[in-house]
């Protein structure tokens, strides 16, 4: 009887022992997230989620920071003294924009055609009447990789799937040969390849629709795009992207910028379907009853009522 | 001995064990002959679609057979095919013959597929009566969709989208009514978007999803270990996609709810089973909204087809669980004909122009140049064409 138990005991010691040695291998990879090996067929593995922490999205250039996402002239004749316009002044600090060293390599220029540059000023002046991403369209690559929504890599052997919060956008890389799209798409056709540890992604089959951030910088249907995936520790991805398009820029250009892994334990990606957020945006001026009060036709003015709070501190001062 | 004997049996469990937890990279098949990731999970990766039509509830007059014979399945075809279908026009010149718009050529249907039912229980094929609470709610829900038709041409004509309500010259005063459960159907009435079914304001797309006699519903799968993806491409651009948690943790807060709900997978043996909780209660499945619970098994059967059923729960609707079982087909990798887009949403000129119609009409009204759009269908469609004999 004792013997019996001694065998079985010691059977399942080694039963724990290398179970347990096997797991604490392939769960080594990441504190946060669903553990899982870091090489999958071989190859770098990217699955989890992901997200950009830079500004990239305000703008891909270096720039300083602004009072608002919207600005009007202050006092000042002054471009860097413009002030907060309708529809952010109300937010106050939380509706400017932030600082930034930009992400694009080299010179840190764009370079645009003139005639490109002339509607890159225009996109950003008319932000709002103009920006995509305010209307919830599809954002388009490589926008969709670097706003401030999280997004999923599911890796597979000859499949990469792009699950993105933003717009519940989604786009397969294609390690194997399929055919292409039958039209031109908003998020590119991807074909993956590896160069040793590191994915590359042609994107191309683009249309004209989407921009690379909220300063206006766009291109035309011939955007190319090469995506390099690297990963620099388990949990940072170094992302560059090399963008031709001879209808909007005299040369290639690079932005490069690390991509970091979501490390909350139970983080899982979660729906941004914006579509019924932007209604109001889209629609709201052929409403019976408007909520927006102000309407010259297509155009929405909007009123910014702010009521101080009774009993806020800063304004009691004030009125005594 | 016994001794040894289970000792020898541990070492073999330790070697099995070892064996999977290092994922050598063998791809071997499950016992159904199905294939496996190199890591050893079965393979449900591809694109996938039901490549047959077979009717949600099962015609009374099957019982509780399940399947039917290959007589009857070339007899249905043959029957449908004869079908006029939406080709049959209403009277023309009324604003349903305008509604009738997708012909026969566009609304090809898929052949009769092997069973009577998705319904595979309860037993006769059919969903599961709801309960008193669940009608009440239809009832009110329907009482105030037919206000809006009273005082219009389709209640005039007794057409069946009157069908319970009765015909009134003067329209309702419930038009005026403020919306007090979240609408998802079209209505007659446009004041606003809130008006617009779902699938009008291009947020249609939901699960279960069961697709339609005529086919677009499509899945891509990919896996990764631990990890697995769905995207669907369904009703013209109004696709969407679900990101599987494989790692035992437990469902959302229940403050956090989703269009798609949340979505747990697990692996039983070969099937993956996915719990699906938290849903919205702007979505609706069939009276269903926020306390719709899904549990779906995905099972790779073989080389091309991968078998699924989910079973649906609601308490406040209906008074029994019931279960839909669907078998897919794989589709061809390198054709690759799936579409994540152009969504619906990026062209969706239709609804602001329904909205921009309505105001204009009242403008119309108001300026005595129109009549009153009170009196006016804008909402019904395909009625009085002849329906799929699979019947309801």
């Amino acid at each position: 009887m004792s013997i019996r138990l001694n065998g079985s005991m010691i059977s399942v010691a080694i039963v724990a022992a290398v179970v347990g040695a096997v797991v604490s291998v392939s769960m080594s990879q990441t504190a946060g997230q669903t553990p899982r090996p870091a090489r999958i067929d071989g190859r770098p593995n990217f699955s989890g989620i992901w997200q950009a922490n830079n500004e990239a999205h305000w703008d891909l250039q270096a720039h300083a920071a602004r009072a608002g996402a919207v600005t009007q002239p202050g006092v000042y004749p002054f471009e860097y003294a413009r002030v907060a316009a309708a529809p952010v002044v109300a937010l106050g600090a939380a509706g400017g924009v932030p600082a930034s060293l930009g992400v694009v390599q080299g010179d840190g220029e764009i370079p645009y055609t003139p005639e490109a540059l002339a509607i890159k000023k225009a996109n950003a002046e008319q932000w709002i009447d103009r920006d995509p991403e305010l209307k919830c369209y599809l954002p388009g690559v490589p926008r969709a990789m670097y706003m401030p929504y999280p997004f999923e890599i599911t890796q597979s052997t000859n499949k990469i799937h792009l699950a993105y919060a933003f717009a519940t956008t989604a786009r397969t890389i294609h390690l194997d040969d399929v055919d292409r799209p039958p039209a031109d798409t908003w998020m590119g056709h991807s074909v993956g390849r590896w160069e040793d540890d590191t994915l590359v992604v042609d994107v191309s089959a683009f249309n004209d629709k989407t921009w690379f951030d909220r300063a206006g910088n766009f291109h035309s249907e011939a955007l190319h795009l090469t995506e390099r995936f690297t990963l620099m520790t388990p949990d940072v991805i170094q992302y560059e992207v090399t963008i031709e398009d001879p209808k909007v820029f005299t040369r290639p250009w690079r932005i490069a910028m690390p991509l970091y892994r979501r490390m909350e334990p139970n983080i899982q990606l979660l729906e941004y379907r914006c579509t019924e957020f932007a209604e109001e945006f889209l629609y709201g001026h052929v409403r019976k009853e408007q909520l927006v009060k102000r309407w010259e036709g297509e155009t929405m003015i909007v009123d910014i009522t702010r009521k101080v709070p009774p009993g806020d501190r800063f304004y009691e001062s004030f009125r005594k | 001995m016994r001794t040894r004997l289970l000792a020898v049996g541990a070492i073999l469990v330790v070697i099995a064990v070892v064996a999977i937890l290092v994922r050598s990279g063998t791809s071997a098949a499950t016992p159904g002959g199905a294939p496996r990731t190199p890591w050893g999970e079965p393979d449900l990766q591809g694109i996938w679609t039901n490549e047959f039509d077979t009717p949600l509830q099962r015609a009374a007059r099957y019982g509780t057979r399940e399947f039917f014979t290959e007589d009857e399945r070339a007899e249905l075809d043959k029957a449908r095919l004869a079908l006029l279908g939406r080709d049959r026009r209403v009277e023309r010149g009324t604003e349903l013959d305008v509604a009738g718009a997708y012909n026969s050529v566009f609304m090809s249907m898929k052949r009769t597929g092997r069973r009577t039912s998705l319904i595979v229980d309860p037993p006769d094929g059919r969903v599961p009566p709801t309960t008193p609470e669940a009608q009440k709610t239809a009832a009110a829900d329907r009482d105030f969709r037919l206000a809006l038709l009273q005082s219009t041409e389709t209640c005039k004509s007794n057409s069946t989208a009157c069908a319970g309500g009765k015909y009134d010259p003067r329209p309702s005063p419930r038009r005026a009514e403020a919306l007090t459960r979240y609408n998802t159907a079209r209505m007659n009435r446009h004041y606003g978007p809130e008006d617009g079914s779902l699938s009008d304001r291009c947020l249609a797309g939901g699960i279960p999803e069961f697709g339609t006699a005529y086919g677009g519903s499509f899945r891509r799968i990919v896996q990764t270990e631990r990890g697995i993806s769905i995207f669907y491409d369904v009703g013209q651009g109004q696709g969407f996609q679900r990101n599987i948690v494989m790692n035992g943790s437990p469902h959302l807060p229940s403050q956090v709810r989703q269009w798609h709900g949340d979505s747990r997978g697990r692996w039983e043996g070969d099937t993956l089973v996915v719990d699906v909780t938290n849903f919205s209660a702007k979505t609706d499945f069939m009276g269903s909204r926020e306390n719709l619970h899904l549990v779906e098994r995905w099972t790779r059967t073989g080389p091309e087809t991968l078998e699924y059923a989910v079973t649906i729960e609601d308490p406040t609707v209906w008074i029994r669980p019931w279960t839909v079982k669907e078998e897919f087909t794989k589709q061809s990798d390198k054709e690759n004909r799936i579409y994540y887009e152009p969504r619906c949403h990026e062209g969706n000129y239709a609804f602001p122009s329904l909205l921009l119609s309505a105001r204009l009409a009242e403008q119309a009204f108001a300026e005595g140049r129109g009549p009153d759009p009170a009196l006016s269908d804008n909402a019904t469609d395909f009625v009085g064409v002849e329906e799929n004999p699979f019947g309801r």
